[in-house]
Parts: structure tokens; sequence; C-alpha cells
């Protein structure tokens, strides 16, 4: 099981309402949110140290997911972190294939909150 | 008078595993409790390389297998859950001993559970499983297509099970897919086909 420490988890979405439903859902059951409102906010959060599961949509205004992503690979950010992106679309773009090892999962908006917390609480499993 | 058995003592069962996104929360199922099998199990999951070790550590903690990253060179033995390091290849020699190697990116992963897969060969009286799980793209497929033609029994996750079903439907496009299965289905079929050690 993951550590105390490592019960947090970053949302980073543009939707002021996604992160506050997620915090509503996940801090009842002890898992601390941290809210980033871009990717660059993302970016800064993870400068300053943090490490743990991200749930990140892709679709944001100035830099998307996956430029976030890529950012992170570029400035080698990506260690200790598991990645689940978060979708309006059924099925992601095919042409993004090639981010794919970088991801362990999908969600796609809109989501159960059930769903949300039993993957979290599994992918807090997969922290180093 | 000399009697020979009828199994060789060397025979290998091998199940060849290919995950990608989406495939961790199945996986989360099928080795949940997964008793100790009486085979070699290859877990190909795409992944970052920092969730290797961790990826070991909880299918430890929630199944009876052993589960290790292996070395290059190491000989595989039932009961164990090999997991693929990230940024290289694994491949099986002779069924018998693992090999990781750098090479090119096959379908954009490495490791690719095709390269994995294909390296099986028709020998003696081993026996072959392969499963595909969720994933984008279509590793596997040819993988799972050449364990067929060697005697092998195929599995793919049941598409409407999947967060992404585009691995597992490539590898029914094949034909030479045998069941899809729910993570639950997969799960019970390994256990029958392998066996309790």
């Amino acid at each position: 099981m993951a550590e105390e420490s490592s019960r947090r988890i970053m949302v980073v979405d543009d939707d002021v309402f996604i992160l506050e439903v997620m915090e509503e859902l996940l801090e009842p059951e002890g898992i601390g949110v941290v809210a980033a409102e871009s990717g660059d906010a993302c970016i800064a959060e993870l400068t300053g140290g943090f490490r743990g599961v991200i749930l990140m949509d892709i679709m944001m205004p100035h830099k998307d997911g996956w430029e976030t992503i890529q950012e992170m690979i570029d400035r080698d950010l990506m260690g200790g972190n598991v990645i689940v992106m978060l979708t309006a679309k059924d099925v992601p773009d095919a042409e993004l294939e090639c981010l794919k090892e970088q991801v362990i999962d999908y969600i796609t908006k809109p989501f159960e909150p059930d769903e949300i917390v039993a993957l979290v609480k599994g992918y807090l499993n997969y922290l180093p | 008078m000399e009697y020979s058995l009828s199994f060789p003592r060397d025979r290998r069962t091998i199940v060849v595993i290919g995950s990608s996104t989406g495939g961790a929360r199945t996986l989360e199922v099928v080795f949940s409790q997964f008793p100790l099998v009486d085979a070699a199990v290859i877990l190909v999951q795409h992944m970052p390389h920092s969730m290797n070790s961790a990826l070991c550590r909880h299918i430890e903690e929630i199944s009876f297998m052993d589960v290790r990253v292996p070395e290059d060179g190491e000989e595989i033995e039932h009961g164990k859950i090999y997991v693929a390091p990230s940024d290289v290849h694994l491949k099986l020699v002779e069924n018998r001993k693992i090999c990781l190697f750098n090479d090119e990116k096959v379908q954009y992963v490495r490791p690719s559970i095709d390269v994995a897969m294909m390296s099986l060969e028709r020998r003696g009286s081993d026996r072959f499983a392969g499963v595909i799980l969720s994933g984008m793209g279509s590793d596997g497929a040819e993988g799972i297509s050449h364990i067929k033609s060697i005697g092998g029994t195929t599995f793919a996750q049941a598409l409407r099970t999947c967060a992404i079903h585009y691995m597992p439907r490539a590898a029914f496009a094949t034909g030479r897919v045998d069941q899809m299965l729910p993570p639950e289905g997969i799960r019970e079929n390994i256990i029958r086909f392998a066996g309790i050690l």
C-alpha cells in the first residue's frame, strides 16, 4: 500500500468545477488533492517537488495535457509520477500513440464518482 | 528395461500477457489472490520506467506469485511473474532464457508485446498462452497470431470491459483469438490453463 505521505494526488484541469468535485470525492477518503488550473501550474508543482498520481485533462487552453507531458519529459519531471488522462472523448487520438508509454490510464468525462475513487486508490499503489 | 517419461521434466508452460493503457486496472482483477500457478508468466506492460518496481511490488502483494523485473540471461521458472522492464525489449531464447536488448521502438513502444510473443518457439512439449489486455494501437496482434500458429491458447480482453479497446480489437481482427473474456474470465482461464503449482 502507498504510504500516508504519498496519499496525495494532483488534478490538472482548467475547469474549476472538476477540481472542486475531485476534492469533494477524494478528501473524505483521506486523499489530499493538489489543484492545478493549467499545464504551467502543474509544471510549477512538479518543480516544487510534487510526485504522485496526476489526473490530467487533455483539453486545456494555452498548453494542453499532451504538451504538458512533453514538457515533463523534456525537463525530466516524469519520474515518480503515475499519469491518468481525463478526456471528454470516448477514445484518445490515435496519433498520440507515441506518448502512450507515459500514460497508465484514461478516464472519460463525465465520470462515475465511485470509478474515480477506486481508480485513484488503485494507482496510489503504483507509486515508487 | 528403460522407461521414458511422457512429459519431459524440463517442459515449460509460458503465459505472455500484453497490457497497455488502462490495462493496469485489468491486472488488478487478474492477479488479485492469484494462486501459485505451474507456469512462468511474462508481463509486458507499457509504462514509465519509474513504475517498474512499484508494479512488481503491488502484484506480489495481491497475488501468491513471486514477481520480479528479470535480469538479462535469467532462466525462467514456473511460479514466477517476470515484468518486462521499460526502455528495452524482452524476448525468450529457446523458451528458457530471458534476453533484454536495446533496439528501435516497435509501434512506438519498447518493450514490445509482439517482440516478446514472437520469440516463443515450438519446442518439445512446451505450452503457451497469449493474452492481450486494454491498450492503444495494435501491439500484440502479430504476437497473438504467432502463439496460435505454434499451438498456443489465446485470449483477449472483452472490448466492453476495456478502458481502451484498440489492442484487443486488433488481436481479435487476426482471427486467432480463442476467447474474448472479461478480466475475471481471463484470470480463471489462465489458472485453468497453467494449473496450480
